[in-house]
């Protein structure tokens, strides 16, 4: 038949059905599965995939960059409602370095000075037992 | 492929990752096919693509077998995925989703008609719950329908 090869070529998931399978059963809810079902699921992550890719190069291209970073994703996800539903939480928090914000790494506590009256919190860790216990109250 | 079977797992890590995300290989070249020409991707955004595909297999798996379970049917099918696949925002793929399964139908029923007299599988097939970290061939003519 003359359409054959074209109808296999474009249905054929890129994905293994055996791991797509092993991943839908990670749900002990799972009982079975058609192979109908198991093709869907296939075809849908892949549909998922691209649309994740495309909105991802979007923002890097928005920000003149040419690779796409992890945080590229996470605006991408963010800015589509029903995948932040699901997929916003399972993200890796973003780490410190990849916020904008110009802020001190670390601050030690030396630096600040105290309000007059006050102790220092960690000056009750730093003193030795046997000295006198430290009056907060002057009364 | 045939170190890691029936669940065992040696190296927990490693073993469990292989079971619980598709290949990075293939999610590379499908965001390859998407990218501009000259785009690059991060490793780590390929990694974190990988998982996020597994989160979505999750959750429209998850929201089909509700909908099996309340209606109490064991048989997860086609239709349970494209409604969960509504269900969850995803409307846009349902047309897709339907002509990719118009034309699964259509190539199906040809195999099973070039099976003469045979086993016919134009029936959907139940893969049973103990084959899970097997690839048992689901076409009882021994080839894979979808590879």
């Amino acid at each position: 038949m003359a359409g054959e090869e074209e109808i296999a070529d474009t249905i054929k998931p890129e994905f293994p059905t055996g791991r797509i399978k092993r991943i839908m059963k990670l749900d002990k809810d799972i009982n079975k599965v058609t192979s109908e079902a198991l093709f869907l699921v296939s075809c849908s992550t892949e549909l998922f995939l691209q649309f994740l890719a495309e909105r991802s190069a979007e923002v890097a291209m928005e920000k003149k960059r040419k690779t796409v970073k992890l945080d590229f994703i996470r605006t991408a996800v963010k800015r589509h409602r029903p995948t932040s539903d699901f997929l916003l939480d399972s993200l890796p928090a973003p780490t410190e370095s990849s916020l904008p914000i110009d802020r001190p790494r670390s601050r030690a506590v030396e630096d600040k000075p105290a309000p007059p009256g006050t102790r220092r919190i960690d000056q009750f860790f730093r003193k030795p037992e046997n000295e006198a216990p430290i009056e907060i109250n002057d009364s | 492929m045939g170190d890691n079977v029936a669940g065992a797992s040696n190296d927990d890590g490693y073993i469990k990752e292989q079971d619980r995300l598709l290949p990075i290989a293939n999610v590379g070249r499908i965001m390859k096919q998407i990218l501009p020409q000259n785009a690059k991707i991060s490793k780590e955004a390929k990694e974190t693509m990988q998982e996020c595909v597994s989160e979505f297999i999750g959750f429209v798996t998850s929201e089909a077998s509700q909908k099996c379970r309340k209606e109490r049917r064991k048989t997860v099918n086609g239709d349970d995925i494209c409604s969960a696949i509504g269900t969850l925002g995803f409307d846009d793929y349902a047309g897709p989703l339907r002509r990719y399964l118009q034309r699964y139908r259509e190539v199906e029923g040809d195999r099973a008609n070039q099976e003469k007299g045979g086993n016919s599988n134009t029936e959907d097939k139940e893969e049973p719950a103990s084959s899970y970290g097997t690839n048992q061939p689901i076409n009882q003519a021994g080839r894979s329908n979808f590879i």
